[in-house]
């Protein structure tokens, strides 16, 4: 156990130094590439694994780069997106759009270097051909795409990636002020199986899929720990994307929640409930366009279903705690006046509680074993003793919750725990600023 | 030797190692509950108060042993209730004393009622049958509002307990709903090892009558949630856990072997920690003899499963209306549920009403089925009116068909009986 928290420890120093040498970078808005025209490249590459693997896998690059999953396209509603995609494995593949109507492939479709007929979902690329994809982005909304050539191997062996497509008025997730955020974070869940990687590498490029047996879960293409690395890390080149998600107190967060796998996934939100406003990329409303996202329905769990992309909003205050998070007189004096809403409208403090201490008195310090996010205080914002060696990952003194697959084996890295579907949020006090 | 006898020798040495020296057990067992004097999490010594709205718990944390529904017996390990009990005189804490060996499946059921202070108090009473391991335990209220991280029970972003220590966890209830408790250490080993349990809060509106629907002549005092039509209304309440376990991780576990997290699948599954037909049996199950504590073998441990699931409705003098409250708490599948012939209404999700945003204000989202469908971490409020249909005895099983066996053994596992009468 204590060798296992060490090694979680350890992990996650590195996971915070990285990201601290890191900071800088924006991580307010998903990292992606903006349209409407994108060239995509199917190539092959070697993604690592937090088990200290590294793996084949075939995805889409934004030029020479492989990546896992596939650049996130981000366009706006109205556009007319082409994407062009260059096929340099040695099978074909393609690209097709859930959710999207009236694509359109070039007139080189059945052409040279292209391929179509029956069977085929869409034109597909033929190795060193290119095809071009053409739609009208006609809804907002959080989508998927990948390949659909043979899906069931190749969106397993990494052909798969998301698509945003934004309204026009900023910082909504739809054309309704009730799917307005503050900060918008994309958690793309995929499940693997090596062994079929393995015989990719080795050169059977029809393995058998019916066999197949997940051991390696994924947010945004990484394992636990390193999901909560940085973005565009130079150690982990093929997989640009973590999902660490912070916030201040008060702050609604918006997670596009895609599910991009074989395999459902109770994803658990710790912290509070999510409302989940949109499903598939359609705002849950009862009158299009006028009710507003009046279908929704609040949970602390998502089923999470293959296909399918949920868009849910997430806030967190520390409300009716029934003691003051920023801590009492003694440990720091601070004033909550009450804007109306029973909340500072400057701190987001919940009133009713100011000033309350904390109701219990915690353990000494020799009868618990530390976290490596805990501050040493139970205030946000505070610190305390900690034990030599122990704690300290936490710079901003935030409050760490865990987003995660409820299918706890999930939580796993091939055999190894910890690990997998699994990321942090944190609350990060509002005197850091964020990004 | 057989390994019975053996273990019977381990738990005394066990224990002493545990919490004889001294610097280790310098906290020792400590219960925080306002008004409580001597440690038990109850008012009953004189000059005991209980202040108002306070509601308090112990409970520990450590190991014990489980027993399927076709006679094999697991190595688990859980909580169990240690509310009421004193320290006592003994050279060793009688509270502590109490845990050890005593884990239950599923955990004590956590009810409290909205507007309740909560003050739960876990002791880590150690695995003794493990004495290699030195794990810490927790308690994750599974859904809290709001949650504060040093009361999340998440190891790495708080404090956890470590044996012959207690931690008392704080809450001020707030949300009506089905919610669910489990440990958060290690989560995949000791949530399959079994550290699950029940919550659920009853709303302030219980008490209050509501017609429902209006004109019915229907009348109900309690509710799932704060509705203000009755349209939680309820007339008699069930917890039902799904939960399942991979009898070779938990062999391997007592073996002190690697642990198969990867192959980890549902070889048996049950609700309440029984497979059918345990889940109809009304009674505690009898403790494993494998147990060295159990009292088949001299020891003070009753049951490892002391709750049943099954359902009796009796409509003459109880109502029509039954609301199960389901979890699933699995850490390797989603299971699908049927109760054949009986109507399903779910009327909540994920401890709020299914109601737009969650709303009580919200657009009636509440659907009427004859399935639902819970992964792990996922709850659903379901009510049945059995007020259409024959006295008899009904069913309530997985659809996953695969699922419905006891090991190797077919006919069995996820299932059990809701038998109404007139």
């Amino acid at each position: 156990m204590t060798q296992l928290l060490n090694r979680l420890a350890a992990l996650g120093g590195i996971a915070l130094a990285l990201w601290l040498v890191a900071t800088g970078q924006a991580v307010a808005a998903i990292a992606g590439i903006t349209g409407p025209n994108f060239n995509l490249t199917a190539r092959t590459g070697y993604i690592s694994t937090a088990d200290g693997n590294s793996v084949l896998a075939w995805g889409y690059a934004n030029g020479a780069t492989m990546q896992y999953p596939g650049p996130t396209l981000i366009v706006n509603q109205g556009e007319t997106v082409t994407v062009t995609l260059t096929n340099s494995l040695a099978v074909p593949t393609s690209l097709v759009f859930p959710g999207q109507s009236g694509v359109s492939t070039n007139s080189n479709c059945g052409g040279a270097g292209t391929g179509t007929g029956v069977g085929l979902m869409t034109c597909e690329a033929l190795p060193a051909g290119t095809v071009t994809y053409t739609f009208t982005a006609t809804q907002p909304g959080t989508y998927l795409y990948h390949s659909g050539t043979k899906p069931a191997l190749q969106v397993e062996m990494g052909l798969v990636g998301a698509l945003i497509v934004r309204p026009p008025v900023a910082n909504q997730a739809y054309d309704h002020p009730d799917s307005a955020y503050d900060r918008e974070y994309l958690l793309l869940l995929t499940e693997m199986d090596p062994d079929i990687h393995n015989q990719v590498a080795r050169g059977n490029l029809s393995p058998d899929m019916t066999n197949y047996f997940a051991v390696q879960w994924f947010i945004n293409g990484r394992n636990a720990m390193d999901t909560m690395l940085d973005d565009n890390l130079p150690l982990m080149p093929h997989q640009p994307y973590g999902s660490m998600v912070l916030a201040h107190p008060g702050e609604k967060v918006l997670a596009r929640l895609i599910s991009a796998g074989r395999d459902l996934h109770p994803f658990h939100f710790h912290g509070n409930n999510v409302t989940v406003i949109a499903r598939d990329g359609r705002l849950l409303e009862s009158q299009p366009g006028v009710s507003g996202p009046d279908l929704s329905w609040s949970d602390f769990t998502i089923t999470a279903v293959p296909g399918a992309t949920y868009d849910a909003l997430f806030q967190w205050t520390g409300k009716n705690l029934g003691w003051d998070i920023y801590g009492t007189a003694a440990i720091n004096p601070h004033t909550c006046t009450d804007d109306g809403s029973g909340f500072d409208a400057l701190t987001k403090e919940w009133c009713d509680d100011h000033y309350k201490p904390i109701p219990v008195s915690l353990p000494n310090l020799q009868d618990v074993t530390v976290g490596m996010s805990y501050s040493g205080s139970p205030y946000l914002g505070a610190t305390g003793a900690l034990p030599p060696g122990q704690g300290g990952y936490n710079p901003y003194s935030g409050y760490f919750y865990m987003w995660h697959s409820h299918t706890e084996k999930e939580l796993t890295n091939n055999d190894i725990f910890p690990g997998g579907m699994m990321t942090m949020f944190v609350v990060v006090p509002r005197a850091y600023p964020l990004p | 030797m057989n390994t019975l006898k053996l273990r019977k020798l381990w738990v005394p040495l066990a224990v002493a190692a545990a919490f004889a020296v001294p610097q280790m057990a310098r906290a020792g067992i400590y219960v925080q509950c306002p008004g409580d004097t001597d440690g038990d999490a109850k008012w009953d010594t004189p000059g005991e108060v209980q202040p108002p709205d306070t509601h308090c718990m112990h409970i520990s944390g450590g190991d014990g042993y489980s027993v399927m529904a076709d006679g094999k017996q697991l190595y688990t390990f859980g909580f169990s209730d240690l509310t009421g009990i004193k320290r006592g005189t003994g050279s060793i804490d009688a509270r502590l004393d109490a845990g050890i060996l005593a884990a239950t499946q599923p955990a004590p059921t956590i009810e409290l009622k909205e507007g309740e202070q909560f003050y739960l108090t876990l002791s880590n009473v150690g695995m003794v049958l493990r004495p290699d391991l030195f794990d810490p335990h927790s308690v994750h209220f599974h859904g809290f509002p709001n949650a504060a991280a040093i009361f999340d029970g998440l190891p790495e972003a708080s404090i956890v307990i470590n044996m012959g220590g207690s931690l008392t966890y704080f809450y001020n209830i707030v949300e009506p709903g089905t919610f669910i408790y489990h440990c958060h250490v290690e989560a995949t080993e000791h949530m399959e090892m079994g550290m699950l349990g029940q919550l659920f809060v009853k709303p302030a509106q219980d008490g209050q009558t509501f017609e429902y629907p209006l004109g019915s002549g229907k009348t109900y005092t309690q509710f799932v949630y704060n509705d203000g039509d009755g349209a939680t209304g309820y007339d008699k309440s069930y917890a039902l856990q799904f939960g399942s376990f991979d009898h070779v991780f938990h062999e391997e576990h007592i073996g002190v072997q690697p642990l198969p997290f990867a192959n980890l699948i549902s070889s048996y599954t049950f609700i309440n920690g029984r497979g059918y037909p345990d889940t109809v049996n009304p009674a505690a199950l009898p403790s494993a003899a494998d147990n060295p504590r159990a009292t088949d073998n001299g020891g003070t441990v009753a049951t490892g499963q002391p709750l049943s699931a099954l359902v009796e409705i009796d409509r003459a003098s109880e109502g029509s209306t039954l609301l199960l409250r389901l979890s699933n708490l699995s850490v390797a599948d989603f299971f699908s549920v049927t109760a054949l012939g009986l109507p399903m209404r779910v009327v909540g999700q994920g401890a709020r009403i299914l109601r737009g945003g969650g709303e009580v204000t919200g657009k009636d989202l509440s659907y009427n089925t004859n399935v639902v469908t819970l992964g792990g971490g996922e709850t659903h409020d379901v009510l049945i009116d059995t007020s259409g249909v024959p006295a008899g005895t009904y069913f309530l099983y997985t659809t996953n068909l695969n699922f419905l066996s006891n090991g190797a053994e077919d006919y069995g596992g996820l299932m059990t009986e809701i038998v109404i009468t007139n």
